[in-house]
């Protein structure tokens, strides 16, 4: 049994590669085993000792299977080793420590040694270590070894911390949390934090340390923390002692007494010093800008601004205010708008508030969905949208921000004013965007500096229109550029030039032909069109129009701001979504989805990342007036074309993801307005307010497991077509998947439950 | 006039106010008008003086019943008044300062209406003396600006703000009044815009900033530098500039509804005379007797500010509420929310602290819908004087705003559509629009609309000729940018074609009359010009291919114009008379029309032989338009994309002297005596002292 305990392994992952192959599921055995079956391969034993035994039992029956697959599975799973040491080993009963060894690498050198030592007792040490977590310190050690190996990651340790009633596994996971990565923590901020408020007060300990120890470290954190904790704990009884452990730790964040210590005095030092159009860090009502034309009238000016409130005072400003501020006027508004009856009201107060908003940038805000530390700087007023809703009235919002090194030391940008627009012209600062012809070919010069002469409209405007400068048209395929340059020439050489009225006539049509295909503007729908402005285009004229535009830090983010809506399941979807993603990645299963990042701002607000080149279905039927398959032609071309095939491809990939989604997640309330389709072809499904048994109101008996409609299956080329079968080995595919790391996507939403109301 | 005025005034007063406190005031004055130093027998009688409620009427009476010469008398006393009212400005008192501003006021007014004739360094020998009148004008001016800028009372500040502008207007010509270099050296400029950027000052005294703003602006602004000119021309702080364009877009806006209301109360009144008089020719009439008095100060700060300052440009997009539907609102606008320590972290400022009135009802609008919806209203009569200097000066505002990379940038934003209610003629071959049915557009089809409005209603026997110029230059700037940046704007072109031709078809039938008193020539080539820009650019700017089919079909049904207008330019152009030169030009611009005419006309008379139908329909027509474009050369013609820039110094400091002068006489007559010595005040202060 000596080897047992090791190479239990390999058939349990032989099982799950055959199946990931698309052969039928195994044995019994195999399909419990399944379920368990996590990414390391050494420590699996050692986590499931049950699948283990099981496993032993069929040992010798796999034995064949186990020269090819094992070889197979470590080109697979990969986990960091060379692959002919294990392949060496593969005969002799050696083969588990091989697999072990190559595991551990660094920390385990001496974890390995340790095994070798206790072979023989493993898994049933390992079992009781799961099953009782009692004072035994041998079982205790096998825990710790695990802890300490490499392979134990995030997933497990919030499963630990979860299951586990021990105090001193708890603490440790919780000292142990400090060891991740980042981002792999980031990940189960919402189970952490979950937990935090509504299991026992061990736990609570556990994690504080970690989450106050983040808190100091980024803004962004701190923020996120807040926010979720204000949520999660909305559905509580305002008294319980738990409730107000959330609520205390919330007030802590936002107190602000978890500022960083090194930037205590930091910042004075840099104010002095403006670099490059950058103010001193804060904002002042009279901001520093070109003071060197302004001194004369400022300078009385500013004798005066020092009473007003508003000029901040020496102190240290609260962290996290001014991007609650943000937050908090951007719901404001939404709450505002939903009290409009109609779309165009809607639209145009949207605008008009956002205007008022866009005076108060820049500012120490940012957008958490992005991936990136950053100011914002301006909201392209005229570019925000109100999007499709029956009574609240989300909308999407575009912010232009200036990426930064690290938010918390970086100044907040300087204010450069609305019509300031540099001249987007120069080659530095627009490399090469996509050309259309409906280029908005703005030669928007540099406004001069403010010329003080009474006649403020300088006459040397009018030499720079008369130099009209036609290079700006080159790049575009027609011959309009050449035609200006005629309208010039001519000046000189008094020569008449002829045109053909034909050929006028013509370049119209062409023009016109040329231009994507865009939608038309509805009042009632006025999402549809900004939608489908592809990203990159809409990008390149914002940042035209944008006084920051000629930054080279300048970025261009989507927001979707909803208020009245309960995120949290949103959340809980992207969650489940994301990990079905690495799933399906690690078991290389081509299924595409696209998990939209997620703010809970509050039990009944939030943001949404918004899915960009993309426009729900309905719109595109509503306005193309198409069938999809007719859609997919016009926009990809004809069904041989590389293009039309790869949208085919992507759709039916995109597809088979989200039916298995629907399916697994039981995500209802599934309409075209809900599903997206994207510029490459993929549908994209968003909103998962009804998942996991809740249904709309009146349509409790929404019994279909997943949308598949026959405009669907047109697209992927009929029921007989190839593609559908490709769908459906791809469905196959990713179910197994799915299954075989259960566990993984249940323990996110098992955490959840707590305390919720979720279903 | 005014004295009757005073008169009433005088009357009104010895009913309400106290007999004694008066009479006291007015032995005072009396004293002081005698050659002898009031202080002499009584050193208190300054003291005493200022803590007397003003009698305006009387001072200023008293001051205009003398003659030059024996102003000169009195000239130590009368200097001694103005300095110690000078010090009495920075008493604590408020009652103090309060009576020195207003006895200010009537020493400036009186002593102006005396010396009509005389030059104003004699004034200002009378009123400081030219020893004293550096440091004393500096002390005033100082005075005034600390008190518009504290912390103190509101009336104050109007009181200040009132006696600017009274000493800001008290010439007809502004540039004459010498006076005012002292305003020019001590500026107050920070000071207004101060009022103009905080929301509660800026309610109460706005409107009077804007005016004393607009004015100072165009002190001698021809002849010399203008400080107030070169820091308007610098603001950048928004918050200011929108102050300005809120004051501004609620005086508009105010118009507007006085408008509106006046309309539809004459229209009822309408309705009821029809049922007893049958007669359409009345709307006419009836239409000219609705007329709001036209308010061009405001416009003129309106022209100031989009001319001088390109910041400003971005003002007139910004956003506010229909204004017309609210009352002004009283109450304070909430104080900024407090963040959670109590202090103040440098972008509190992104709560919206003007948040906007929420009301369902009330659509957002900005400044340029405003002031869209204003022009449309004045624009339609231009008959009376102030009613043409208000059009004119609308269609130079926007000739600014049309020559604006900015402006034009938002005004062709498809994001940015709007309802605009343009106020229409009523004629008696259309209908009124519904205003409900109107389409959300871009702002610029709403400027096309108002140009489009203008020209078909303008044709008239006064032919306002600088008028059209504008508005035609106006539509040119607009097709310049849209050629330009390939701006594709879905407008009905058709109904600038149309109305453009029908201008054309008026000229021509007027030729004799019109040209007696203007150059036709010059517009003529415009049009032509606008159309050359269409034949020639179309593919640039057109939004579709069968609106430059269109346009060929419209060029082609009325092509008996362009006919006509060529052989009428030809005749002249030949004949070696004044109107040579112009006349040519117009011919040669009008060879790309003529080729179209002479192409297509034979093709569609051989189509209408071939098929047998002696009408064709305008489908008809289009598919021979478009079957025959190949076949078609046109010559290019050169600049239609140039235009001149606006200047204001070269072609209109004429109109703008006038029309300064005539807004001076108007804010002068406006500030009435019942505006400088409220009640109101005595009655704030009584209750402080």
């Amino acid at each position: 049994t000596t080897a047992m305990g090791d190479s239990v392994v390999d058939p349990a992952r032989g099982t799950g590669l055959e199946q990931a192959a698309g052969s039928t599921p195994q044995g019994n055995g195999g399909t419990t085993s399944l379920s368990v079956i996590t990414e390391g391969v050494g420590e699996l034993a050692v986590i499931d000792p049950e699948v283990a035994q099981k496993a032993c039992e069929e040992v010798l029956e796999k034995v064949k299977l186990m020269h090819g697959v094992s070889s197979d599975s470590l080109s697979k799973v990969g986990a960091g080793s060379e692959a002919p040491r294990p392949a060496a080993a593969l005969s002799n009963g050696e083969l588990g420590q091989g697999c072990e060894i190559k595991c551990l690498d660094d920390p385990a050198a001496v974890a390995s040694r340790i095994q070798e030592e206790g072979e023989e007792s493993k898994a049933n040490t390992v079992r009781s270590a799961r099953k009782r977590q009692k004072d035994n310190s041998g079982k205790q050690s096998w825990l710790l070894r695990l802890f300490e190996s490499k392979l134990f990651d995030i997933s497990m340790a919030i499963s630990y911390l979860y299951n586990s009633k021990e105090p001193g596994v708890q603490a440790y996971i919780g000292n142990r949390l400090f060891c991740f990565r980042n981002e792999d923590v980031d990940f189960y901020l919402p189970q952490l934090l979950n937990m935090y408020i509504h299991m026992d007060e061990d736990v609570g300990d556990a994690i504080k340390p970690y989450i106050v120890h983040r808190c100091r470290q980024s803004i962004n954190f701190s923020l996120q923390c807040a926010l979720l904790l204000g949520a999660y704990s909305s559905d509580m009884h305002i008294s319980t002692q738990r409730h107000s452990r959330g609520t205390k730790l919330r007030k802590l964040i936002l107190s602000d007494e978890l500022k960083p210590a090194y930037r205590k005095r930091e910042l004075p030092s840099l104010s002095p010093a403006p670099d490059m159009g950058l103010s001193p860090s804060k904002r002042t009502h009279q901001r520093s800008k070109s003071d060197a034309t302004v001194t004369i009238s400022l300078s009385s000016n500013l004798k005066r601004t020092a009473s007003n409130p508003k000029v901040e005072s020496e102190e240290e400003p609260v962290r996290l205010a001014p991007e609650r501020e943000f937050i908090k006027s951007l719901i404001a508004i939404g709450k505002r708008l939903a009290t409009l009856p109609t779309k165009e009201q809607k639209t145009q107060r949207l605008i008009s508030e956002l205007s008022l908003l866009n005076h108060k940038l820049p500012a120490r805000a940012w957008l958490p969905t992005a991936g990136f530390d950053h100011h914002v700087v301006r909201v392209p007023h005229t570019q925000a949208v109100v999007l499709n809703s029956k009574d609240k009235a989300p909308y999407l919002i575009y912010v232009e921000v200036l990426e930064c090194e690290n938010f918390d030391t970086a100044n907040v940008p300087a204010r450069i004013p609305e019509n300031r627009i540099r001249s987007t012209r120069s080659a530095e600062n627009l490399p090469e965007c996509g050309i259309t012809a409906e280029q908005r070919a703005g030669s928007f010069s540099t406004v001069p500096n403010y010329d003080n002469d009474d006649e403020a409209w300088s006459v040397d405007d009018i030499v720079e229109l008369q130099v009209e400068l036609p290079e700006i048209h080159t790049n575009s395929c027609d011959n309009i550029s050449q035609f200006s340059v005629d309208s010039i020439t001519s000046q000189e050489s008094r020569e008449p030039v002829f045109i053909a009225a034909g050929d006028i006539r013509r370049r119209l049509s062409e023009q016109l032909a040329h231009t994507p295909t865009s939608f038309r503007r509805d009042p009632e729908d006025p999402s549809a069109v900004a939608l489908k402005e592809p990203w990159q285009e809409k990008v390149r004229r914002i940042r035209e129009g944008s006084p920051y535009g000629h930054l080279p830090s300048w970025r261009l983010l989507s927001v979707i701001v909803k208020c009245g809506d309960d995120l949290r399941q949103e959340l809980l979807a992207f969650q489940v979504l994301k990990q079905l993603q690495s799933i399906w990645e690690q078991e290389r299963v081509p299924l595409w989805i696209k998990p939209y990042k997620i703010l809970v701002i509050s039990a009944d607000s939030g943001m949404i990342e918004p899915v960009v080149n993309a426009v729900s279905i309905h719109q595109i039927k509503k306005q193309s007036l198409l069938s999809l398959l007719d859609y997919f032609l016009q926009e990809h071309g004809n069904y041989n074309t590389e293009s039309f095939l790869t949208a085919q491809r992507n759709f039916v990939q995109s597809c088979a993801g989200y039916c298995l989604v629907c399916y697994l997640l039981q995500v209802k309330d599934r309409h075209n307005g809900n599903i997206l389709l994207d510029a490459d072809g993929h549908i994209i499904h968003i909103d998962f307010g009804f998942i996991l048994s809740s249904s709309p109101r009146n349509l409790g008996f929404e019994t279909s497991a997943f949308k598949l409609t026959t405009e669907f299956v047109d697209v992927m080329g009929g029921l007989d077509g190839d593609m559908f079968n490709y769908y459906k080995m791809l469905m196959l595919q990713g179910l197994i998947a799915a299954r075989k790391h259960m566990d993984k996507v249940v323990q996110i939403v098992e955490i959840m439950q707590q305390g919720s109301q979720l279903p | 006039m005014a004295q009757t005025e005073k008169k009433g005034g005088l009357l009104r007063k010895s009913s309400t106010s106290k007999k004694p406190l008066k009479e006291k005031v007015v032995l005072m004055y009396d004293e002081i008008f005698t050659t002898e130093d009031p202080s002499k027998c009584n050193p208190r009688f300054w003291e005493e003086l200022f803590l007397m409620k003003v009698n305006l009427e009387y001072l200023e009476g008293k001051l205009e019943a003398l003659d030059g010469e024996e102003l000169m008398k009195i000239k130590d006393n009368i200097n001694c008044l103005f300095q110690h009212c000078i010090q009495a400005l920075g008493e604590e008192h408020p009652i103090r300062v309060v009576n020195a501003l207003q006895t200010l006021c009537a020493l400036i007014r009186g002593v102006h209406q005396k010396n009509k004739s005389t030059s104003g360094f004699d004034i200002i020998n009378m009123l400081v003396g030219f020893d004293k009148a550096e440091l004393c004008m500096k002390n005033l001016m100082e005075s005034l600006d600390s008190l518009l800028c504290a912390e103190g009372s509101e009336s104050l500040k109007s009181l200040c703000l009132k006696l600017l502008l009274c000493l800001v207007t008290v010439t007809d010509n502004i540039s004459q009044n010498t006076i005012l270099e002292y305003v020019m050296i001590n500026s107050i400029f920070e000071a207004i815009l101060q009022i103009l950027s905080s929301p509660l000052s800026r309610r109460e005294h706005g409107y009077d900033a804007v005016v004393l703003l607009a004015l100072l602006v165009n002190y001698r602004k021809y002849e010399s530098v203008n400080p107030y000119i070169v820091k308007l021309s610098i603001v950048d702080d928004e918050a200011t500039l929108n102050g300005m364009g809120l004051v501004i877009a609620q005086a508009l806006s105010e118009y507007n509804r006085q408008y509106k209301d006046k309309e539809e109360e004459h229209q009822s009144g309408f309705f009821s005379a029809l049922t007893n008089m049958v007669g359409s020719m009345f709307i006419a009439d009836a239409d000219e007797k609705i007329s709001v008095q036209t308010n061009e100060a405001i416009l003129l700060a309106l022209y100031e500010a989009v001319h001088l300052n390109r910041n400003f440009i971005t003002v007139l997009a910004q956003s506010h509420p229909e204004m017309g539907l609210m009352t002004t609102p009283t109450s304070p606008i909430p104080v900024m929310p407090v963040t959670p320590l109590g202090t103040t972290p440098p972008s509190s400022d992104v709560i919206s602290s003007a948040e906007l009135p929420l009301d369902a009802d009330v659509q957002t609008s900005n400044l340029l819908i405003t002031f869209l919806k204003y022009s449309s209203i004045v624009m339609q009569d231009t008959k009376d004087e102030h009613r043409l200097h208000s059009g004119k000066l609308c269609l130079i505002i926007l000739t600014c705003i049309a020559e604006d990379q900015y402006a034009n940038a938002f005004l062709h934003d498809d994001n940015m559509n709007f309802r605009v209610n343009l106020h229409r003629m009523p004629m008696r071959h259309r209908k009124k629009a519904a205003d409900k049915n109107l389409p959300c557009r871009p702002l610029v089809c709403a400027v096309l609309d108002l140009m489009v409005e203008f020209i078909i209603t303008h044709m008239m026997k006064e032919f306002p000729m600088d008028l059209y110029v504008r508005c035609i230059q106006i539509v040119h700037k607009l097709l310049c940018y849209q050629k330009k940046c390939r701006v594709r704007l879905h407008y009905t072109w058709r109904e600038l074609w149309s109305a453009l031709i029908n201008l054309l078809k008026f000229l021509m039938s007027n030729e004799t009359v019109l040209l007696a008193k203007h150059n036709i020539f010059t517009l003529a080539l415009m049009v032509v010009n606008l159309f050359n820009m269409f034949i020639t650019y179309g593919d640039t700017f057109l939004p579709t291919p069968s609106s430059y089919d269109e346009l060929y079909y419209e060029i082609i049904r009325m092509h008996q114009n362009f006919d006509n207008l060529y052989s009428m330019v030809l005749r002249l152009s030949t004949n070696a008379g004044q109107w040579k030169e112009p006349a040519s030009k117009v011919t040669h611009a009008l060879v790309n029309i003529r080729a179209i005419i002479n192409h297509f006309n034979p093709k569609i008379e051989s189509y209408a032989a071939v098929n047998h139908i002696s009408q064709l329909s305008e489908d008809q027509v289009l598919e021979v338009v478009r079957s025959n474009y190949d076949t078609l050369t046109l010559k290019l013609q050169d600049g239609l994309d140039q235009y001149e820039r606006y200047s204001e110094q070269h072609k209109e400091a004429a109109f703008f002297k006038e029309l300064v002068r005539s807004i001076s006489i108007n804010v002068r007559k406006t500030l009435a005596f019942n505006t400088l010595s409220q009640e109101l005040l005595l009655k704030e202060f009584s209750t402080i002292s």
